[in-house]
């Protein structure tokens, strides 16, 4: 095989793997979660400072600042 | 921005929130690749090269990248750039590469990397992601040569340069080597085995505890020193005025 | 007979005397992080397990059968971490989908296994093996895991309630309990010699 062949399948392996990991990280994060264990965080977020743990802990807080500024964007309006 | 405001995200990185000391990330290759000096100093090297690129193009993107997906987005460019590394690394340093072992590919996974693209470069600019990005890169190398240094130093009594960075000369400084004219040898293996690198964390933590601990003491005495202070003179003043007014009514009496 | 006999020491090796943890350095972050409770530091350990376990038996042949004949080894960090990361999310669609009560003790720990070091460390060393072997790496390893991190729950349950000095408290203290564990389990070194059974 030619060698842009080869870089044509990796380009491709690559690309398609992306497709699958933001597809399944969609449908993960727009599954509702079960009745009793809507909004848990890790098992303790607050001392462990683990990027990992941060993933959730950020998106939280992300929303957080969202649903305040657009409070008070209301609040302003009013 | 002003001068001022940029030079805390480069300064702060290296002993405030020192990423390693203080906040306690990436202790994976601080115990992994710790027992030589010269191959921490390499690691910390690669390190910085991916969280600084990494830091650019998730800066310069960050208004593209959708909300929902950017934890995907900051895993691939991050893979990206650790695949470079490990390309470039494996060519022109190729001890380097064989010593680090899976630890270069284990960037990828790396607490700070991620930690940094999440917290700072997906919401500021592309300059002070750089600065940042630089001085994470210069803390982490730092705080893993310390500890390098001593598991090095301890373990082995020498210090080696050239092994891992063939284009330096090879030199062994003796620092703990045998005394001359004696078999004796005052070097501790147990510090360059694997509990070696717990050992010498975890008291490099407690020592750095330790340090802030007294510096809250020494504050709160401070506050205790000023609050006592503010009530004697409130007791002196309070004094001072009962003593005028109970003159004040002894001379109305009369 | 005699590869299964080598299979069954290989997972002995690779979970107490080449233990993830202690001797390769492998997951030290959510080590220190969730061991904490012996009830989460379980849960994370079988989260860990079972999606080590899963990894390596979808990654070797993505290596072997895709990567190796195309020439694209350099590609094995970025697919393998793409792979995990998809693999993560697919199992914690399932588990939040399908079973509230699974969900429940291993659902928030699923999505802090993407950046696990032990996932990635097991299956990228997992490159110079055959398939045998690298499944008794990725069982081991998992055994190993779970071993180590309810060991350690157990003994940072009666650390917070012990009297260490003020400076030790909190992770010191649990780095050097660590250490000391891992001089134990240095004792073990040398008791199986899996020598180059199974490296391609």
């Amino acid at each position: 095989m030619p060698r842009e062949a080869y870089i044509a399948i990796a380009i491709a392996i690559v690309v398609a793997l992306v497709a699958i990991f933001v597809i399944s990280f969609v449908v993960y994060v727009k599954t509702p979660a079960p009745k009793g264990c809507e909004k848990k965080r890790g098992p303790n977020c607050e001392n462990c400072e683990q990027a990992s743990c941060r993933f959730y802990s950020y998106a939280e807080e992300r929303e957080e600042a969202k649903k305040k500024a657009a409070e008070t964007n209301r609040k302003d309006q009013q | 921005m002003e001068k001022s405001k940029k030079l805390p995200i480069f300064l702060d990185p290296l002993l405030k929130a020192n990423p390693l000391f203080v906040m306690v990330l990436g202790t994976c290759p601080a115990l992994a690749v710790t027992t030589s000096f010269e191959a921490a100093i390499g690691m910390g090297m690669l390190f910085t090269f991916v969280v600084l690129f990494s830091n650019i193009i998730i800066s310069a993107l960050r208004k593209v990248i959708p909300d929902e997906i950017r934890t995907p987005c900051f895993i691939v460019v991050i893979a990206t750039f650790v695949t470079i590394v490990k390309i470039l690394s494996s060519t022109f340093l190729p001890e380097l590469y064989s010593t680090l072992g899976v630890f270069v590919s284990l960037l990828v996974v790396n607490c700070i990397v991620l930690g940094r693209a999440e917290a700072f470069a997906s919401q500021n600019t592309v300059v002070d992601s750089i600065l940042d990005g630089l001085g994470n890169g210069v803390g982490y190398t730092w705080a893993i040569g310390a500890i390098a240094l001593v598991r090095e130093v301890l373990g082995t009594g020498t210090l080696t340069f050239g092994k891992t960075f063939t284009f330096i000369p090879e030199t062994t400084l003796p620092i703990l080597a045998k005394f001359p004219g004696s078999t004796f040898s005052a070097a501790m293996p147990v510090f360059r085995s694997n509990a070696g690198g717990f050992l010498v964390l975890g008291i490099a933590l407690a020592i750095i505890a330790a340090i802030e601990n007294e510096k809250k003491r020494k504050e709160k005495e401070k506050e205790k020193a000023k609050v006592a202070a503010a009530k004697a003179a409130a007791a002196k003043a309070a004094a001072a005025k009962a003593m005028a007014a109970s003159e004040a009514a002894a001379e109305g009496g009369k | 007979m005699s590869y299964i006999i080598s299979f069954i020491l290989a997972i002995v090796s690779y979970m107490v005397i080449d233990n993830v943890i202690l001797s390769r350095y492998f997951g030290i972050c959510s080590f220190i992080g969730v061991s904490n409770k012996i009830k989460s530091a379980v849960s994370m350990g079988i989260a860990v397990a079972f999606v080590t376990i899963l990894a390596a038996l979808v990654c070797w042949p993505i290596y072997t059968f895709i990567l190796v004949p195309a020439k694209m080894e350099y590609m094995e960090t970025i697919v393998f971490i793409l792979v995990i990361a998809s693999l993560v999310q697919i199992v914690g669609y399932f588990i939040k989908k399908k079973s509230p009560t699974l969900y429940r003790s291993l659902g928030i720990y699923l999505p802090l296994i993407t950046t696990n070091c032990a996932v990635l460390g097991v299956v990228e060393s997992n490159m110079a093996f055959d398939f045998g072997r690298s499944m008794a790496n990725a069982i081991g390893t998992s055994l190993g895991f779970i071993l180590v991190i309810f060991l350690f729950a157990c003994i940072r349950g009666r650390l917070e309630s012990s009297n260490t000095p003020k400076a030790f408290k909190g992770v010191p203290i649990a780095l050097i309990v660590a250490g000391i564990m891992a001089i134990v389990f240095m004792g073990l070194s040398g008791l199986i010699d899996l020598g180059s059974w199974g490296v391609i």
